[in-house]
C-alpha cells in the first residue's frame, strides 16, 4: 500500500497535513462522477465502474469522486440505482479511498434550494468523507449550513469557488470569495480549497496569477484545480496550476476521454513528470484502470453527446461541461439540435447581461431560459428570426455596451419582451431567492422584461439574504408519511432521503425497484439496455452468493398490446407477459375523493339500495350510516353506508356487475347541516 | 346391516376437497367421476378424478348445488355413492335424503342427523337434554327489542353473537356490540342466511370474550360405535372463519381434554350418529369452562391435523363405515404422538382479506419432512371468483408444538410461493411466528388484535423470488428493446 497516504477515518486536519506534506501532487479521479456526466449523460452504471475500484483502491488517489452533481439525480431517474447503494458497494471494494461528493450549497442534490433543516437532515446521513461544495453564485453565505454539518461529522469540507473568466470577475473578486470561505471555515487546517473551472476556460496566464495570489495570501491553504477539457487547452493549464501551487488536480481514465469532461490521467501524469514534478501515483495500476475501461466503455456510444469535438468557443457561451451533454439531450429530444449553435452564441450573450456562472442550476437557468428565446424566435420567424434577436444582442451588447436608451424603440421594445416567457427559476433568480448575484443585480429593463407592468412591485420583493434564512423548515415527519402513503408501507431512511431530495422521481425509483428487484446492479450493461436478443442468449450473475442464469427462448408477437416472452431462470422455463405501450388499459375509475365511494373489496354489486326503501336512483338523499348497496364476495356480504347525509350525484355501476376494490361506486353531494 | 360395495363415487365439490376425497379413493380402488361447472372446466379435480361430467354454468346454484343434476350424472355414471366433501351440499339434509332414496349410498351422517343439526335451536335443546352445556341465548329472534328483552332477563351484557339458526362456517353472524347496531346487523345476518341457507331465522347468544375455539373428531359406525380422535385447536379467526388449525389443543390440559372428548361421544351417540362429524365447543379461558357451539355433519376442512397426529384416514373410515363396515379399531387404539398445525391458503388480499382471483402464474409447493400439503389448484389454473377462496391446505407435524410450528415456518417461508393471486401466507407466516402464538396465548379475536403487528411482519423474500424481478425486467427490455426512461 505504498501510494496509499490518506484513507477514510483520518479527520480533515490529518488529512489537509498529509496533503501539504506530499512532496508533489496527488490525483483525485472524477472517473466515477464528473467523467460520465460531462460525456456519458451520467449513464455509466456502477456495475461497470466499480471494476475499476480495487485498481482505486491501492493507486494513491487523494479521493474519488463517485457521487452528487447530477449522478445522484439521474441515477434513480435513469439508471435506478440508488447514491446509497453505490456508496455501500464502493466503501466494500475500496476501503483505502476517500469518497467524494459534489455538492450544490442550499441546492444539493436538486435544482433549487432546500430548507435548513432537510439540509442538515441529509448531509448527517450521507457516508461521504470529501464534501466538494460550490455555490453557482459563489455566495458563500449558503455554504452555511453544509459546512457545518460536514465539520461536525469529522469529515472533510472542500467549498469550491466556481470559476470561470470574464473582465467583471477578476483576481480581486475572487480572493474575496476565498477570504470568505477561510472566514466560514475558520482558518485553512482543516478544508481544502477546490478552483471549480466548470467549463474549462482557465488559461495559463489566468489560472497560475488566480492560484499565486491565493497562496500569496494564504500559504498554507490547500488548492485542488479542476478543470473541464472542452476548449482543448486543459493540460498545459494544469500544469501551470501544480506549478502555481495547486497541490491537487481532477482527472480521469484516459479511455473515459471525450470532450467535455477532464484530463487523461496517464497523460497528466507524464506531462507532470517531465516537469521534474512528483506525482503519488501508481501508473501501473492507473494504467490497469484505464485499460479496464475498454471492457465496457463502447456499451455507452448511445449516452455519448451528439456535438463531438473539442469547442474553444466555451470561452464565449461558457456551458460548463457538466451541462453538455443533458442539454443536447434535450435539444434532441426537442428536436431543435440544429438551433445548438444559435443557442450558444445567445448563451454568450446573455452571460454578459445577468451575470452569474453557469454551473448547476444556474447553467439550467441559463439553457432553458436561451434555449427558450431562441425557440420561440425560430417558431414565430424561422431561421430568419433567430439571426433577428442574434444581431439585436450583439448590437446591446457588443455595440451599445448595454445601453439601453441607446436602442431605438422597436429595439427597446423587443429587448422588453425578450425575457416575457423566461422560465420561473430565472424569475426567481433574479429576485435573489437562490442568494444575491456575484456582481449586482441586472439592469431595470430586464426586470420590465421579466414581470411587464407588475416589474416594480416584484422588484420590492428582491432580496438579499440567502435561502438558509428566508426559506422556511418544512415538517419531516409529514413529509416521511407522505412518502409511506404512496408506498404503502414503512420507509427506509435512505428512501425517505431519496424522497426528499426528489419526491417525485424518488417515488418512481422505489416502485420500479419493487417491481423489478435488483436488476440495475446485476445486470451488465448490454442486457440492461437492450435485454437478450436471440434465442440461447444468455446473462448469469449472482444474487446473494448462488449463480443465476436467464436465457431467452422466445419472444412472441404482439397481440392485443401483450408480447410472451419465454425465458430459461436457472434452467426451469417460464412465460412472462409484457405489455406494450398500445396495451389496452381497462379504465377503471377509482374513487380517490372524500365524496367519492368505492368499493371495499373486489365481488358483485347485487343490490344498490337497501330492502327498506328499494333501489336508489341519481338525486336521492340518503342519510348517514344508511345503506345505499351491497357487495356480495365469495359468498358474504358486504354492506356500503352512506358516510355523511348526501345527495346521490351519481350512480357509478350496474346491478350484479363485478367490481374491483377501491372502484368508484356512488358520487355524492354532501348536504350542508343547517346551523342552528 | 348387509355391507355395500363402493366402486365408483361421484364427488360432488370442487377445489381441495374434491382433490383430498379423490386421491384417497385411489388408494381404495373406487373410482371417482368429478362434476365441473364451466369456469372449472380445467380446474385440477377434474384431472385428477377418472370421469368428469360437466354439470352446468358458473353459479353455484346452477352446478354444485344442483341436486338433480349431480343426482342424476351419479346414477347415469353408475356410481355407488356421492361424497360431498366439505360446503356446498355437505349439510343438505334434503339432498342427503334424496340420495339415499334414489338407492345411493350417502358418505356421510344420517340425513335425520344433519337436519337436526342443520338447525341451531334444535341442536341446542338436543345438546342440552344429554348434559351438553350450552351458551346462554334466544330463539327465533327477529327485531331489536327481542334481543334487548331476552338480554334483560337473563342478565346478559354486549357484546352479543347474532346467528343464522341453519348457519354454518361464519356465515350469517354478525357480533353486536351496542343496541344502536343491532336494527342493521338483525338485517345482514338475515339476509346473508338466506342467501347461504334459505332461511333467515335467527338465535342471539352471549358472546364469550377471548373464548377459543375446540372441536373434537368423532368417528362412528352404523353398528353403534363411536369414538372420538381427539380434539382439535381453532381459535385462530378471522372474520369468524378459520384459518389455522392445531391438534392437540395448547389450550387445555389432560383432565379437560378427557372431559371435553367424552363429552363429545355422549352426544354423537345420543345422536345416534355415524361416519365423520365434529363438535364444536367454545372454551372460556378465564372460567375453564366449554359450551357446546353447534355439530358439523361433515368432514372437516381441517380433519386432516388430526389424521397426522393419529395416523388415520378419516376420508377412507367414512367409505368404510358408508359401506357398513365396523370400525376396526376401539377408543384404547387410539393415541397421538404427534403435534400438527394446518393452515389454510386462501386466495385473498392478507391485509383485507379481500378475495383475490385471476391466474395462478407461478406455484411452488413446500416438501420436505413433517409437511402435507392438499392443493386445489396448479401453476397456470385459475381461481373464479364464484366460489370459496381456499386453493390449498398447508399441513406441518413434529414431535411437539414448537417443532410443528418450526416445520410450517419452513413451509411457508421456504417453500410455499404463490403468484398470480394473492394469499393470506404472509399473515399466516406473522402469525406462527408471533410470540404470543408461539406461547399459546391467544384467543379468537388474536388477528383482530394484533392486526398491526402481524402486517409490519410481512415480509420474507427469497432470492429466487428477486430473481424472477430481474427476468421480468430482462423480458420486458428483450421485447421492447430499450427505453425512452434510459
Amino acid at each position: 500500500m505504498g501510494y496509499v497516504f490518506v484513507r477514510p477515518g483520518m479527520s480533515p486536519a490529518e488529512i489537509v497535513k498529509a496533503v501539504r506534506e506530499l512532496p508533489g501532487v496527488a490525483f483525485v479521479s472524477v472517473g466515477m462522477r464528473d467523467a460520465g456526466q460531462s460525456d456519458y449523460k451520467n449513464r455509466l452504471r456502477i456495475y461497470d465502474l466499480k471494476t475499476l475500484a480495487p485498481y482505486y483502491n491501492e493507486m494513491g488517489l487523494f479521493a474519488a469522486e463517485c457521487h452528487g452533481g447530477a449522478r445522484w439525480h439521474v441515477g434513480i431517474m435513469n439508471r435506478r440505482e440508488s447514491p446509497f447503494e453505490e456508496i455501500a458497494i464502493l466503501r466494500e471494494l475500496m476501503p483505502n479511498v476517500l469518497l467524494q461528493t459534489l455538492i450544490r450549497e442550499t441546492n444539493m442534490w436538486g435544482y433549487r434550494p432546500y430548507p435548513k433543516n432537510i439540509i442538515e437532515y441529509v448531509v448527517e446521513r450521507v457516508d461521504i468523507d470529501v464534501w466538494r461544495c460550490f455555490s453557482f453564485l459563489n455566495d458563500v453565505r449558503n455554504m452555511r449550513t453544509v459546512a457545518e454539518v460536514v465539520m461536525k461529522r469529522g469529515k472533510l469540507f472542500e467549498p469550491a469557488i466556481s470559476y470561470t473568466v470574464a473582465p467583471w470577475f477578476d483576481t480581486k473578486y475572487y480572493l474575496k470569495v476565498v477570504d470568505d470561505i477561510v472566514d466560514l471555515c475558520g482558518g485553512v487546517d482543516e478544508i481544502i480549497l477546490c478552483i471549480k473551472d466548470m467549463a474549462g476556460v482557465g488559461t495559463v496566464k489566468s489560472v497560475s496569477e488566480l492560484i499565486s495570489a491565493i497562496k500569496d495570501k494564504y500559504p498554507d491553504l490547500v488548492i485542488n484545480y479542476h478543470r473541464h477539457i472542452t476548449d482543448g487547452l486543459a493540460l498545459p493549464v494544469l500544469i501551470a496550476a501544480v506549478k502555481a501551487g495547486a497541490k491537487l488536480i481532477d482527472v480521469q481514465e484516459d479511455t473515459l476521454c471525450r470532450f467535455y469532461g477532464h484530463s487523461p490521467i496517464l497523460a497528466v501524469e507524464a506531462a507532470l513528470r517531465e516537469e521534474g514534478i512528483p506525482v503519488n501515483l501508481d501508473r501501473r495500476l492507473a494504467e490497469l484502470a484505464v485499460e479496464k475501461v475498454r471492457d465496457w466503455i463502447r456499451d455507452y456510444e448511445w449516452a455519448e453527446s451528439p456535438f463531438k469535438g473539442f469547442d474553444h468557443m466555451v470561452t464565449k457561451h461558457k456551458m460548463p461541461g457538466g451541462a453538455f451533454p443533458s442539454s443536447f439531450e434535450q435539444a434532441e429530444k426537442g428536436g431543435f439540435l440544429h438551433l445548438m449553435p444559435a443557442i450558444l452564441k445567445v448563451m454568450s450573450l446573455y452571460n454578459q447581461i445577468v451575470k452569474y456562472f453557469d454551473v448547476t442550476p444556474g447553467s439550467q437557468i441559463t439553457w432553458v431560459t436561451c434555449s427558450g428565446i431562441v425557440n420561440r424566435y425560430y417558431k414565430e420567424f424561422g431561421e430568419e428570426g433567430v439571426k433577428r434577436v442574434i444581431s439585436l444582442l450583439e448590437k446591446f451588447v457588443e455595440e451599445k455596451k448595454q445601453d439601453f436608451s441607446a436602442m431605438s424603440p422597436e429595439e427597446q421594445e423587443e429587448l422588453l419582451q425578450l425575457f416575457r416567457n423566461a422560465p420561473g427559476d430565472f424569475k426567481n433568480l433574479i429576485l435573489g431567492h437562490y442568494g444575491r448575484l456575484p456582481v449586482g443585480w441586472p439592469d431595470e429593463w430586464v426586470y420590465k422584461s421579466a414581470f411587464g407592468d407588475a416589474w416594480q412591485e416584484k422588484m420590492k420583493e428582491r432580496r438579499d439574504d440567502s435561502p438558509l434564512e428566508s426559506i422556511p423548515d418544512e415538517d419531516l415527519e409529514a413529509l416521511r408519511r407522505q412518502l409511506e402513503e404512496e408506498i404503502g408501507r414503512p420507509a427506509t431512511e435512505e428512501e425517505f432521503i431519496l424522497y426528499l431530495m426528489h419526491p417525485k422521481d424518488a417515488i418512481d425509483f422505489i416502485k420500479f425497484r419493487e417491481k423489478y428487484g435488483v436488476a440495475p446492479l446485476v445486470l451488465p450493461t448490454k442486457v440492461w439496455r437492450e435485454g437478450l436478443k436471440k434465442p440461447g442468449d444468455r446473462v448469469d450473475f449472482e444474487l446473494d452468493g448462488k449463480p443465476y442464469t436467464i436465457e431467452l427462448v422466445s419472444i412472441g408477437s404482439e397481440t392485443d398490446g401483450i408480447i410472451h416472452v419465454v425465458l430459461k431462470v436457472n434452467n426451469k422455463t417460464r412465460v412472462f407477459e409484457v405489455a406494450t405501450p398500445r396495451a389496452k388499459k381497462a379504465e377503471v375509475r377509482k374513487a380517490t375523493k372524500p365524496n367519492e365511494i368505492g368499493a371495499p373489496i373486489s365481488g358483485t354489486v347485487w343490490r344498490i339500495g337497501n330492502p327498506k326503501r328499494g333501489a336508489l336512483k341519481v338525486g336521492d338523499i340518503v342519510h348517514k350510516g344508511e345503506e345505499i348497496a351491497n357487495l356480495e364476495s365469495m359468498k358474504m356480504e358486504n354492506p356500503i353506508v352512506a358516510p355523511f347525509d348526501a345527495q346521490i350525484v351519481e350512480i357509478c355501476v350496474k346491478l350484479n356487475q363485478m367490481v374491483e376494490e377501491g372502484q368508484l361506486l356512488f358520487v355524492l353531494k354532501p348536504i350542508e347541516e343547517e346551523k342552528a | 346391516m348387509p355391507e355395500q360395495k363402493i366402486k365408483k363415487v361421484l364427488v360432488a365439490n370442487r377445489g381441495v376437497p374434491a382433490v383430498r376425497i379423490m386421491n384417497t379413493c385411489r388408494d381404495k380402488m373406487i373410482k371417482t367421476v368429478a362434476i365441473y361447472s364451466t369456469p372449472d372446466r380445467l380446474a385440477y379435480h377434474v384431472f385428477l378424478a377418472d370421469e368428469a361430467v360437466h354439470i352446468g354454468e358458473a353459479p353455484p346454484h346452477d352446478s354444485y348445488l344442483n341436486m338433480d343434476k349431480i343426482i342424476r350424472v351419479a346414477k347415469e355414471r353408475d356410481c355407488q355413492a356421492i361424497h360431498p366433501g366439505w360446503g356446498f351440499l355437505a349439510e343438505n339434509a334434503d339432498f342427503a335424503e334424496r340420495v339415499e332414496r334414489e338407492g345411493l349410498i350417502w358418505v356421510g351422517p344420517p340425513p335425520n342427523v344433519i337436519r337436526l343439526m342443520g338447525d341451531k335451536i334444535r341442536a341446542k335443546r338436543i345438546a342440552q337434554r344429554a348434559n351438553v352445556p350450552t351458551i346462554p341465548g334466544k330463539e327465533n329472534i327477529k327485531t331489536p327489542q327481542d334481543i334487548l328483552r331476552w338480554m334483560e332477563e337473563d342478565e346478559v351484557e354486549f357484546p352479543i353473537m347474532i346467528k343464522a339458526a341453519a348457519g354454518g362456517g361464519g356465515k350469517g353472524m354478525v357480533r353486536v356490540d351496542s343496541p344502536e347496531e343491532l336494527p342493521l346487523a338483525i338485517e345482514k345476518a338475515a339476509s346473508e342466511a338466506r342467501k347461504a341457507f334459505g332461511d333467515d331465522t335467527l338465535l342471539v347468544e352471549k358472546y364469550i370474550e377471548r373464548g377459543r375455539h375446540i372441536e373434537v373428531q368423532i368417528l362412528a359406525d352404523k353398528h353403534g360405535n363411536v369414538v372420538h380422535l381427539f380434539e382439535r385447536e381453532c381459535t385462530i379467526q378471522r372474520r369468524n372463519q378459520k384459518i389455522l388449525e392445531e391438534a392437540p389443543s395448547p389450550s387445555i390440559d389432560d383432565d379437560l381434554r378427557t372431559e371435553i372428548c367424552f363429552t363429545a361421544v355422549r352426544l354423537a351417540r345420543e345422536l345416534g350418529y355415524y361416519s365423520a362429524g365434529t363438535i364444536e365447543f367454545l372454551l372460556d379461558p378465564k372460567t375453564k369452562r366449554f359450551y357446546f357451539l353447534e355439530v358439523n355433519t361433515r368432514l372437516q376442512v381441517e380433519h386432516g391435523v388430526t389424521e397426522l397426529i393419529t395416523g388415520l384416514d378419516i376420508v377412507s373410515l367414512m367409505f368404510d363405515i358408508a359401506e357398513g363396515k365396523r370400525l376396526p379399531f376401539t377408543q384404547d387404539d387410539i393415541y397421538p404422538n404427534r403435534h400438527a398445525i394446518e393452515v389454510r391458503i386462501n386466495a385473498e388480499d392478507p391485509r383485507t382479506f379481500n378475495p383475490s382471483f385471476g391466474t395462478i402464474t407461478r406455484l411452488e409447493i413446500p416438501q420436505g419432512p413433517g409437511i402435507r400439503v392438499a392443493s386445489g389448484v396448479y401453476e397456470g389454473a385459475e381461481v373464479p371468483p364464484y366460489y370459496d377462496s381456499l386453493i390449498m391446505l398447508v399441513m406441518s407435524a413434529g414431535a411437539d408444538r414448537y417443532e410443528a410450528i418450526r416445520v410450517m415456518d419452513r413451509a411457508l417461508s421456504r417453500g410455499l410461493r404463490v403468484e398470480g393471486v394473492k394469499t393470506i401466507a404472509p399473515l399466516l407466516l406473522s402469525i406462527i411466528r408471533h410470540p404470543d402464538f408461539i406461547s399459546g396465548n391467544f384467543s379468537t379475536r388474536f388477528i383482530e388484535e394484533k392486526y398491526e403487528e402481524l402486517v409490519r411482519a410481512f415480509r420474507e423474500k427469497t432470492t429466487d423470488d428477486e430473481a424472477l424481478k430481474i427476468a421480468q425486467y430482462i423480458a420486458e427490455v428483450s421485447a421492447l428493446g430499450p427505453q425512452p426512461w434510459m
